[in-house]
């Protein structure tokens, strides 16, 4: 009760006014702390790096109980033999899809290639393998924690991608696990296109785990459900032709677009470094704030 | 008569546990460690734990930590929730001070009301969370954020529930 008075005593009166003088204080220090992390968000690198070694490790471990629960249900499941045809198959068209969608994206790249010899070829690299252990399920920010960090090279900015498709950037790197800013979340725009015919679109999270598509040219709706979004590379932060989304729902001039690296179920997640560093430090400071 | 009076004398020597002063602010830091749960969601609708343990002490009790220990307890919560630093921080203190003047208001006091203030604290967050997230351009639309605010509102008498029940265990009764 830092307010109450407290009777007679000038000593419990004094301790209840510096009480309240502290609450102020810490308010006062709260709100100069939260606008300094929102207009530099990399002042508070460190700690919170820090605070992400912490928890992944639990998240990491509580995580193996949870897929190890599951794999023993999911085993039990797959005795029934139509079943476990039909994960196979399952399995088999998801492997083929990918194959697919990478085929018609090299296709894509090559006549563009054809089109522009003096394009310069990069090589992609991997920096990091992890694993997604947690997210940031009581946010309206959509984060997920990645179980690699600074010691195996991880930096912020870098582009981070699964096997199925685009799962977004880190933002924050501790030395064993780092912030992912998924592709759902609102912050997030990717320079994307569609696979279909090329035509340049911006996909923007929705905060609600789907993705938002935009054609970048104003007229008819290019999209149709179904589509298949890949990045672009434009603006240099994310590799080019990486499935990113699916679209399956049209909304005026946009679509509805769900990310196809779903952040809980994809088994890995690859760190790479950033398509081209040299566009991004051209560009002013991306607005990475958390 | 208080019902306490009628239950029989428990063992002799039983009191308060030796960290009875501590225990509220530990459950508050373990509480915000559960966003270290390996849940992968895309939506988001879950608690903030930290909080609604937060704000189930201070009904409970108009003096589980010294004032002060809001900013600190804030603080931990930022950083284990991934909120920007400092909104917690603020947050927490403001609802200290809140708090204390609506005690000084209220005339009696029930579990509706309870609930009521708390169903208040709970909608401030959120939207505070959700105005935040808007200064950093990351902000899904209002109406996103409704079944987070429920589905809190709803599990709020829980939290309370179990804070009562180690409040009873930390004071030996």
């Amino acid at each position: 009760m830092a307010t109450a008075r407290p009777g007679w005593s000038r000593r419990a009166q004094y301790g209840l006014f510096f009480s309240f003088l502290a609450v102020i204080a810490g308010i006062i220090v709260g709100l100069i702390l939260l606008a300094l992390s929102l207009v530099s968000p990399e002042s508070f690198q460190t700690v919170r790096g820090a605070a992400l070694d912490v928890t992944a490790p639990v998240s990491g471990a509580l995580h193996e109980v949870t897929e190890t629960t599951e794999g023993v249900f999911t085993g039990a499941g797959n005795y029934w033999d139509a079943a476990r045809q039909n994960a196979e198959l399952k399995r088999q068209n998801k492997a083929m899809l990918r194959r697919m969608v990478e085929a018609r994206a090299i296709f894509l790249e090559n006549q563009q290639l054809k089109a522009t010899l003096q394009l310069r070829q990069s090589e992609r690299t991997t920096i990091a393998v992890g694993r997604i252990v947690g997210s940031s399920f009581n946010s309206p920010r959509r984060f997920a924690i990645l179980s690699a960090g600074t010691s195996q090279g991880v930096a912020g900015g870098m582009p981070v991608r699964s096997p199925d498709g685009l799962v977004g950037r880190i933002i924050e790197a501790g030395a064993l696990a780092s912030r992912v800013l998924l592709v759902s979340d609102r912050a997030n725009i990717v320079p994307a296109r569609l696979l279909r015919n090329g035509i340049p679109v911006i996909a923007q999270g929705r905060g609600d785990g789907t993705v938002d598509v935009r054609p970048l040219e104003v007229g008819r709706n290019p999209f149709k459900p179904g589509d298949i979004i890949v990045s672009s590379g434009t603006g240099g932060l994310y590799p080019p032709s990486v499935p990113v989304a699916r679209v399956v729902k049209l909304q005026g001039d946009d679509a509805i677009a769900l990310p196809l690296a779903d952040p809980a179920t994809i088994s890995f997640a690859i760190v790479e470094p950033p398509f081209e560093p040299a566009a991004i430090a051209a560009q002013p400071a991306a607005a990475d704030a958390p | 008569m208080v019902r306490a009076a009628l239950t029989p004398p428990r063992r002799i020597g039983q009191g308060p546990s030796r960290f009875a002063v501590y225990v509220p602010a530990v459950t508050v830091v373990l509480a915000s460690f559960l966003a270290a749960l390996p849940i992968i969601s895309t939506s988001g609708w879950y608690p903030d734990f930290g909080y609604l343990v937060f704000i189930s002490w201070r009904l409970l009790r108009a003096d589980p930590w010294p004032a002060w220990w809001a900013a600190p307890l804030g603080f931990v919560n930022d950083l284990f929730t991934g909120y920007p630093v400092g909104f917690s921080i603020a947050l927490w203190s403001a609802t200290m001070l809140a708090l204390d003047l609506i005690d000084r208001r209220t005339m009696w006091r029930d579990y509706w009301i309870e609930w009521v203030v708390a169903a208040v604290l709970i909608v401030l967050d959120e939207w505070l969370q959700w105005r935040v997230a808007k200064v950093a351009d990351g902000a899904p639309p209002f109406v996103a954020m409704v079944p987070p605010l429920v589905i809190s509102i709803c599990v709020f008498p829980a939290f309370a529930w179990f804070v009562s029940r180690i409040d009873a265990w930390r004071l030996g009764r």
